[in-house]
């Protein structure tokens, strides 16, 4: 029989405690997003509330509270989270882009493709992202800012390899850019377009946008 | 007047009393809380009598939008043939007019837009983007330019409508979020359609 002393029976359960209530934590959390996700997909954010998301979670509205402070830090968890992950998607299609038009496309199309199967949360976001009192809140997403950078940076890139002049305005051509990403998600939501569909739209756009920085 | 016709016109005025105040409510407190019961109040109605005229709050701000834009494109659709100049003139011109139009409801056009979104429209709404009118119109312009040889026929039109639309509804970002005053909105919505009108400009 191995020998155990008290010393690391304490410290074994000082690391070991804590651990697994974090974990159960963890779990919990887990399953309140799984849940939320679900349920603003299908009723939006004003139409779902706390109590259903508790209940499709299959805890109490407590148990929900003790890990979310309202259904605004929910949902601000959930695009946190999914709009990171796009970030990271995005960069890496932009490392295997040839030249400034492409890595621009490359960023439209791995956001079309990424909310593909989930489009209704797309819509729920836009329809916040309007609300006078939570708007704020999720425009200023950082990793949103985080796209519109990258998209500002393959501009910038692109007038330092000299595709574009160096007079391209590239901060209006990005925030165009931005624009034109986000407001042909419509045509997804609304019209069932497929992401390949949005592509070729998003590619004529992007060549109109940048038409008049092209050197030469 | 007959009972039928009275009827019919007590009809009217409640729909017009509902709509005068659902423009004040979405102007002064935004679409999401705006609520029907605030509105049948402040039009001194049941909220009963405005679910026989509408069927959704979306469909309030809809007719609302729907009235207000009909003075908005029979101006349009008289002035449209006389603008001159290039194609992105006419259409510096024409956006002009909307942001001029818009400038005392700035509130109330955002909700409209807020509202796109809104997942209890029902099928009688018509919430900003699906509204046909600005498309064609701008469609209209981009094909005279064809015609007259500063468009590229090579262009994809429709894509531009997009563009327009898109750097159109979030130049209001600039009102809603900043406090932007019209001479700005339209100010920073020339800028892109000069851009825009770059990338359509024959080779």
């Amino acid at each position: 029989m191995k020998h155990v002393t008290p010393t690391e029976v304490t410290s074994e359960a000082r690391v070991k405690g804590p651990t697994r209530r974090a974990l159960a934590k963890l779990q919990t959390r887990n399953k309140v997003l799984a849940a939320a996700r679900k349920l603003f997909s299908e009723h939006g954010y004003e139409g779902a509330t706390i109590r259903d998301i508790a209940a499709a979670a299959g805890m109490s509205t407590g148990a929900v509270f003790a890990n979310f402070s309202d259904k605004s830090d929910l949902f601000r968890d959930i695009m946190l989270s999914d709009t990171a992950k796009l970030v990271g998607e995005m960069r890496e299609g932009v490392a295997r882009a040839r030249g400034v038009e492409d890595a621009i496309l490359k960023i439209f199309a791995t956001g079309y493709a990424f909310y593909k199967a989930q489009m209704p949360l797309a819509r729920a976001a836009f329809s916040v992202s309007w609300a006078p009192q939570d708007g704020e809140l999720f425009r200023k997403l950082e990793p949103l800012g985080e796209i519109q950078q990258l998209m500002l940076e393959q501009l910038t890139l692109g007038v330092e390899r000299g595709e574009l002049g160096q007079e391209a305005e590239v901060k209006l051509r990005a925030q165009m850019l931005w624009d034109a990403y986000l407001a042909n998600y419509r045509h997804a939501i609304f019209e069932g377009w497929s992401p390949e569909a949005l592509q070729a739209r998003a590619r004529d756009q992007i060549r109109v946008i940048l038409a008049g920085a092209r050197r030469g | 007047m007959s009972g039928a016709g009275l009827r019919q016109s007590q009809k009217a005025a409640t729909r017009q009393r509902v709509l005068a105040a659902a423009c004040d409510l979405f102007a002064s407190q935004g679409y999401e809380a705006a609520t029907v019961r605030q509105i049948a109040n402040l039009a001194g109605v049941s909220v009963g009598s405005v679910f026989t005229s509408f069927a959704s709050k979306g469909e309030i701000l809809s007719e609302v939008m729907k009235d207000r834009l009909d003075e908005l494109y029979a101006e349009l659709d008289q002035v449209a043939p006389h603008l001159r100049g290039s194609t992105a003139d006419r259409l510096r011109s024409m956006f002009a007019i909307h942001f001029a139009f818009e400038q005392r409801h700035v509130q109330l056009f955002l909700a409209h837009l807020a509202a796109a979104y809104d997942w209890t429209l029902g099928p009688g709404a018509t919430p900003y983007g699906r509204n046909l009118r600005l498309q064609e119109l701008i469609l209209d312009c981009l094909n005279r330019g064809v015609a007259d040889g500063d468009v590229d026929p090579a262009t994809d039109l429709q894509g531009v409508v997009d563009l327009l639309r898109a750097a159109y509804a979030w130049t209001y970002r600039l009102a809603a979020w900043e406090n932007a005053p019209v001479e700005q909105l339209t100010a920073a919505m020339d800028q892109q359609i000069c851009l825009i009108a770059k990338g359509f400009a024959p080779r």
